[in-house]
């Protein structure tokens, strides 16, 4: 056997209902209940990826099950973050990387919009302030317009 | 070293480091994450780290092999770039630090005076007590005076990897350099355990966030362990695990079932019997962990697990569960009852203080280290 990718190597995946694995079953069983908990009561939840024993193949296939939906955006702070609306109304597949792009948390957010999207009115506000210290001439312009116009008088 | 910065909080800190409010709950939420915390847990860990100051921390390194220390400096939630520079002060690492020699002894004084009562002292690797504590020398001082000096002004006392926590290898029968786990040299401190050979990275720093975030000693299990790491065996979480249910075993390492993925246990896998969180946090940036690379689990975040016969005996056939459960463990159950799990370091040092004033009553003070 000369080269690695030479060795036959077959993973054989657990015994599945309907295609699916007992794992991701329960899985999209929890979203739902956690979708008519949004819808009813308001209340966002979140189902962390990582902490689930879940094998490559299962991933894939939950990742199958859900789909995509209409919104992906990608946020960079300290690595990139990949925020999926799937194809389910309310669920959000959310991937968080580091500035070396290891995958450092992986999320199914049940929530209306991911709250890491959203900004808080402290930052709004910081914005405004800075923003009118922009477009706010310095003391040095406003003095300096006032010596060009006196010397054209 | 002390960097003018101590009085800052976490969320001063980064700020002044430029990272965004989003920045840092990405941050929250991976260190919750890697912590099995409720993804919820994120935020408000975000909110309770703003305002939390940052707790100087002195990492002194015995009879090891630099094998944890390596792990730490690979952990990518937090990063370790992220704990050292903003969640921690560390003022002594003579690894990591620049300074050498008498500067670098000086550094650790200044900081242990400076933050006493107050700092995390960090241990790795195992107290060699022998010939007079000859054998683990640094400064002209023995390991053994080192810890119990470092000792005296912590607030807590991490052990990170198996020999600073159970003695590992250097323990290992006969223990020619008489090698001791800290809490056998130490047993009026709370202590944190974070075995492994070597831990997780993500659980020796999501320990540290934990104990930053709260101020607390988390939940540890009988071996001073954190729960929220080592609450689950191996076997557990293994994505493996259907096929032992389903009674399909690899007979060797190359054969059929062993192609198939099948449940490595007949191969001597440990992870029936061993707490850790390897299943799910995995290793290298969660790349994968030994069953998922096709080796059974060795054990080495348990007791005695040097000791415990082949690592290719099941153990249904091995001595595993039955030898290395004598010094350690009980050298454990010393400082487990010096431990309030939980409380409040103020309450807990307290406690134990108070436990070992009992101690001494019935018993005697000695300096000896614990024999069991």
């Amino acid at each position: 056997m000369s080269r690695l990718a030479g060795i036959p190597i077959r993973i054989e995946p657990p015994a599945r209902v309907d295609g699916l694995g007992g794992g991701v079953t329960a899985i999209l069983h929890e979203i739902v209940t956690l979708l008519e908990r949004l819808a009813t009561a308001n209340e966002p939840s979140a189902i962390d990826l990582r902490s689930l024993p879940m094998s490559p193949l299962d991933r894939t296939e939950l990742k199958r099950a859900l789909g995509e939906g209409e919104v992906q955006a990608t946020l960079n702070a300290e690595g990139i973050s990949t925020i999926q609306e799937t194809r389910i109304p309310g669920v959000w597949w959310v991937e968080h990387r580091d500035p070396q792009g290891q995958l450092i948390a992986e999320l199914i957010d049940v929530t209306y919009v991911p709250e890491i999207l959203a900004r808080v009115s402290d930052e709004i506000a910081e914005g405004a302030r800075a923003l009118r210290e922009q477009i706010t001439p310095t003391a040095a312009v406003v003095a300096g317009q006032r010596g060009n116009s006196a010397g054209r008088q | 070293m002390l960097d003018g910065n101590e009085d800052l909080t976490v969320g001063e800190m980064l700020r002044r480091h430029g990272i965004s409010r989003r920045g840092f709950i990405k941050f929250c939420t991976a260190a919750a994450s890697a912590m099995a915390l409720p993804p919820a847990m994120g935020q408000a860990m975000a909110a309770q780290l703003r305002d939390a100051r940052r707790p100087s921390v002195v990492y002194l390194s015995f009879q090891e092999c630099t094998g944890c220390l390596e792990s730490l400096t690979r952990s990518f939630a937090p990063t370790i770039e992220n704990l050292i520079f903003n969640i921690i002060s560390l003022d002594y690492d003579d690894t990591l630090m620049a300074a050498a020699g008498e500067a670098a002894e000086a550094a650790r004084n200044q900081a242990m005076q400076a933050n006493f009562g107050k700092y995390v002292l960090i241990v790795d690797g195992s107290v060699p007590t022998g010939a007079g504590g000859a054998y683990c020398t640094s400064g002209g001082k023995s390991a053994v005076d080192t810890l119990r000096e470092a000792a005296k002004g912590a607030a807590a006392i991490v052990c990170v990897g198996t020999c600073a926590a159970f003695g590992g290898i250097p323990f290992a029968d006969p223990n020619p350099t008489e090698a001791w786990p800290v809490a056998g040299i130490v047993g009026d401190k709370p202590i944190i355990n974070i075995s492994g050979c070597p831990p997780i990275p993500e659980v020796i720093t999501g320990t540290l966030l934990q104990f930053v975030t709260t101020g607390k000693v988390p939940d540890l299990d009988e071996h001073l362990r954190p729960k929220v790491f080592f609450g689950n065996t191996i076997h557990d979480r293994c994505y493996r695990r259907p096929f032992y249910d389903e009674g399909k075993f690899a007979k060797s390492f190359d054969d059929e079932g062993a192609r198939n993925g099948w449940c490595l246990y007949e191969l001597g896998c440990k992870g029936p019997t061993t707490y850790n969180a390897c299943a799910t946090l995995k290793w290298n940036g969660g790349t994968s962990f030994p069953i998922e690379s096709g080796h059974g689990c060795l054990g080495c975040s348990e007791p005695g697990f040097w000791d415990k016969g082949s690592f290719y005996s099941a153990l249904s056939t091995a001595a595993w569960g039955k030898a290395g459960e004598t010094s350690p463990t009980k050298v454990l159950e010393v400082a487990a009852g010096a431990v309030v799990v939980g409380a409040a370091l103020g309450a807990v040092s307290a406690g134990v203080a108070r436990s070992r004033q009992n101690r001494q009553e019935h018993q005697g003070d000695s300096d000896e280290p614990k024999r069991g």
